[in-house]
């Protein structure tokens, strides 16, 4: 069964064709990977900021706990 | 992508319309990268296993599968941005903005995918990487370096509202020169370049099973880069809306007594701004908070 499907298929020549396609499909290849790359530095950086906000927020709820009371004693 | 249905402007629901906190631009990123990944390893076998060797170029003419579908997709891009450049001038949802220039954006890089390769394919072809009498070759350069103008005219301008409007003007304009300039050159009297689509198109059924399915995937492909983009883009506006928030009130701490940062300004971008709601209303109504 093998054998009767590479029969049909055609074969692979590496002739001097080979390093145009090669290069093409490689192209391609690469564009999509530094995509990825420039999505995986963005996504990076938002987790980065994320981080930055949420250390920001939790540094200001003491500050908000306190605030009732701080007016009060000043009534 | 989402579809947006067009509410009155004032409604109940216009935070939402206008870019609000619960749009999802992922819903259903994860399948379609699947799918997108699957069309495209048997694209490639196809290519490689299935397609028969054409009788003049022989193993050089598999380029044609990945460039061809390349810049179909790129054209088709330019033209879908087109068409969301015009429905956010009709509609003034900021979201159409945000689509059109993520399909310029993407287009442009298909497009440098479909030059790199054509001009790989013309040199093992043709012997040359370019070759400037060829109108195929020039008119996809013009229409490529044409749109390579639109992220500059879009950081030129600072006032988001303005930008997103001539960059919807843009977008028309160029997406109904593409057509046209993809008839012009059909009209043109040189055919050294192959003809894919159309009467000539002369292509045995195994060439053209393969080639309609490397068009499915260059497809998905590009659709699911689109999502990736929109998301990431959305998430980073509601990064800023969130840090904007944390500001106002680190503020009023501030005015009452606390100390608190200085609101932060929005660096300068190309990239659309999906607009507060109630600057956007303004904008419609002429009522400032309206």
């Amino acid at each position: 069964m093998a054998a009767v499907v590479v029969g049909e298929l055609p074969a692979l020549p590496l002739h001097t064709a080979g390093k145009y396609v090669a290069g093409a499909f490689v192209v391609v290849f690469a564009i999509v990977l530094i995509y990825v790359a420039i999505m995986a530095i963005r996504l990076v950086r938002i987790e980065r900021q994320l981080g930055a906000l949420l250390e920001q927020e939790r540094a200001s709820e003491p500050e908000e706990r306190d605030a009732p009371r701080a007016e009060s004693t000043l009534a | 992508m989402e579809s947006s249905s067009r509410h009155p402007a004032g409604s109940s629901d216009t935070k939402h319309r206008r870019g609000g906190a619960l749009d999802s631009y992922g819903k259903g990123l994860p399948a379609l990268s699947i799918a997108t990944v699957v069309v495209i390893t048997i694209a490639l076998a196809l290519v490689f296993f299935y397609a028969p060797l054409e009788a003049e170029q022989g193993f050089l003419q598999k380029i044609f599968y990945v460039h061809v579908p390349l810049a179909i997709i790129a054209l088709c891009g330019f033209v879908i941005g087109g068409v969301f450049a015009a429905l956010h001038l009709r509609t003034r949802d900021s979201r159409w903005d945000m689509r059109s220039y993520v399909a310029i954006h993407m287009s442009l890089i298909f497009g440098v995918g479909a030059l790199i390769t054509g001009s790989i394919w013309a040199k093992g072809s043709w012997g040359h990487w370019w070759v400037w009498s060829e109108p195929t070759l020039v008119s996809f350069l013009i229409v490529f370096l044409l749109y390579a103008t639109y992220q500059p005219l879009r950081f030129a301008i600072e006032d988001p509202e303005s930008q997103a409007r001539y960059a919807s003007v843009f977008a028309i304009t160029a997406g109904a020169f593409v057509p046209l300039n993809f008839i012009a050159v059909r009209l043109s009297t040189a055919y050294l370049h192959p003809r894919v689509l159309g009467s000539t198109s002369n292509l045995p059924p195994r060439m053209a099973f393969t080639f309609l399915v490397s068009l499915l995937g260059m497809s998905l492909l590009f659709v699911t880069l689109c999502k990736f983009e929109l998301t990431a883009k959305h998430v980073r506006a509601q990064l800023r809306a969130l840090r904007r928030l944390t500001d106002a009130r680190a503020g009023a701490h501030s005015s009452a007594g606390w100390a608190g940062e200085a609101p932060r300004r929005r660096p300068r971008s190309a990239a659309p701004t999906q607009l507060p709601a109630t600057r956007m209303s303004a904008h419609i109504t002429g009522r400032p908070g309206s």
